[in-house]
């Protein structure tokens, strides 16, 4: 394979503006972010939670969710399976092969991350915080609801390295999207079939397209972090 | 202040407050009463337990033992030894101290302080002095009752110490009790109506500020004022 080639190609995919391979991309996008979206959704209040109170059972949903941590995708794809699939428990919703059953994978998969990075955002600016916090009388809610916002540009951060982890992630999103063309097929799966039939120079022309997503992703967070100084953060 | 004062207006007591740690006790049957209205300076050596006894009056910490009754807490105000800043601009910082405040009032309470032009600047990007200043005025514009202050003028030039004594006697004036610790002789004595001396986390001499530094009673207050 000339090593220039892959280039070549994914320039000339990226400038043909290929319809099915930008449905992969924005499919990818969709899913991944989507899956970003509520790991924070439901892992910042968690990780908040879980940084400034102390409560029965604490340990141990630390323990599970760093556990969480280095789960392989293909076991969180296998176990979202066994959930979605016809037989399981939440087989009624019939999500299987479906975006959706990708993007439930995906958050399952993020959450951790988001849980673990918050929660050590959160401790460190609650342990700077914390009388002042108290001097000013504030309730759980506002507390959170500060930390939430002094901790932006950690939270940004947080974003990104989930938004990594999902965009890259390709078992969990083959197993129970099943990789169908024009419909769950995303730049991952792409990749991966590319390379089963030997279209190396294809396959990696993807994984640069992947790439320039990512950085485009970057670039964008790189310019958000920055108006974050006219909020008064010292970034 | 204390029992040898005269008034009856008390707007804080404190009685018997034990402080123990690894095996160490840090405050020791501590009882104190404040004077509404009155300036009173906690004294005594670095870890004396000044800053411990300030942090249990405006209830920061629990104590092993005793009580503190008082105003409120919304009613108290404290500014840190190391002012506590948040990550927003200085206008951003004041309102988050002062929900209450408008926009206006937020420039006047900068202005007073001529910080004015910094309001959309980072509040963490001001120098030290300005940040000590920023967090008097952000306790000063909530008026409240009872004011705490923590070596409020440590590592501040003469200018920004000058800002804040004239800030803390029109707060003063203006009928709000403070509380404050000091190592500067001459600004205890500037400040200062009444005076608490603190030793090894116990009070050691409580007595009218012009008494306590012309004819102090306890030997280890003799001492302390011998080496200031």
């Amino acid at each position: 394979m000339d090593i220039l080639s892959p280039f070549q190609i994914a320039l000339s995919l990226l400038a043909a503006g290929d319809a099915e391979l930008m449905a992969i991309i924005g499919l990818s996008l969709t899913v991944s972010l989507t899956a970003v979206l509520a790991s924070l959704v439901i892992g910042l209040p968690m990780g908040a939670l879980l940084a400034t109170y102390r409560f029965p059972g604490r340990t141990a949903l630390i323990v599970v969710s760093n556990t969480f941590l280095g789960m392989p995708p293909v076991v969180i794809g296998l176990l979202i399976y066994l959930l979605i699939s016809r037989s399981g428990p939440l087989g009624f919703m019939g999500i299987l092969y479906t975006p959706a059953a990708m993007m439930l994978a995906q958050t399952v998969l993020v959450l951790p991350i988001s849980i673990a990075l918050s929660r050590q955002a959160f401790e460190s600016l609650n342990g700077e915080y914390a009388p002042l916090f108290q001097s000013l009388g504030l309730g759980r809610l506002d507390r959170i609801r500060a930390l939430v916002f002094e901790a932006r540009v950690a939270l940004l951060t947080i974003a990104l390295a989930c938004f990594g982890r999902a965009i890259s992630e390709v078992g969990a999103v083959m197993i129970v999207g099943g990789n169908i063309r024009h419909s769950t097929r995303v730049m991952t799966t792409s990749i991966a079939l590319a390379t089963s039939m030997g279209e190396l120079a294809f396959a990696m022309a993807l994984g640069i397209v992947l790439l320039l997503v990512a950085l485009t992703i970057n670039i964008a967070s790189q310019l958000l972090r920055h108006s974050f100084r006219n909020l008064g953060h010292d970034v | 202040m204390m029992s040898e004062c005269e008034s009856t207006d008390i707007i804080m007591t404190a009685r018997d407050l034990t402080l123990r740690r690894d095996r160490m006790t840090l405050l020791d049957s501590v009882s104190v009463q404040i004077r509404r209205g009155s300036i009173t300076l906690l004294l005594g050596h670095n870890g004396a337990g000044k800053t411990l006894l300030l942090n249990a009056l405006h209830g920061l910490i629990a104590c092993d033992s005793g009580a503190v009754s008082g105003p409120p807490l919304a009613r108290q105000k404290m500014v840190f030894q190391k002012p506590i800043i948040t990550r927003r601009t200085t206008g951003g910082h004041l309102r988050f101290l002062c929900p209450d405040l408008d926009d206006m009032a937020i420039l006047d309470w900068l202005r007073s302080a001529d910080m004015d032009r910094r309001a959309t600047a980072p509040a963490r990007m001001l120098s030290g002095g300005e940040q000590q200043k920023l967090a008097l005025i952000g306790a000063l514009a909530a008026k409240p009752d009872i004011l705490f202050l923590d070596e409020p003028t440590a590592h501040l030039d003469f200018a920004a110490t000058k800002f804040v004594e004239t800030m803390v006697r029109q707060a003063h004036k203006n009928g709000t009790t403070i509380v404050m610790t000091s190592h500067n002789r001459a600004q205890a004595e500037r400040l200062g109506e009444d005076v608490l001396l603190l030793d090894s986390g116990r009070i050691v001499e409580a007595a009218p500020a012009d008494r306590f530094f012309s004819a102090p009673s306890h030997p280890l207050a003799r001492q302390y004022l011998d080496h200031l």
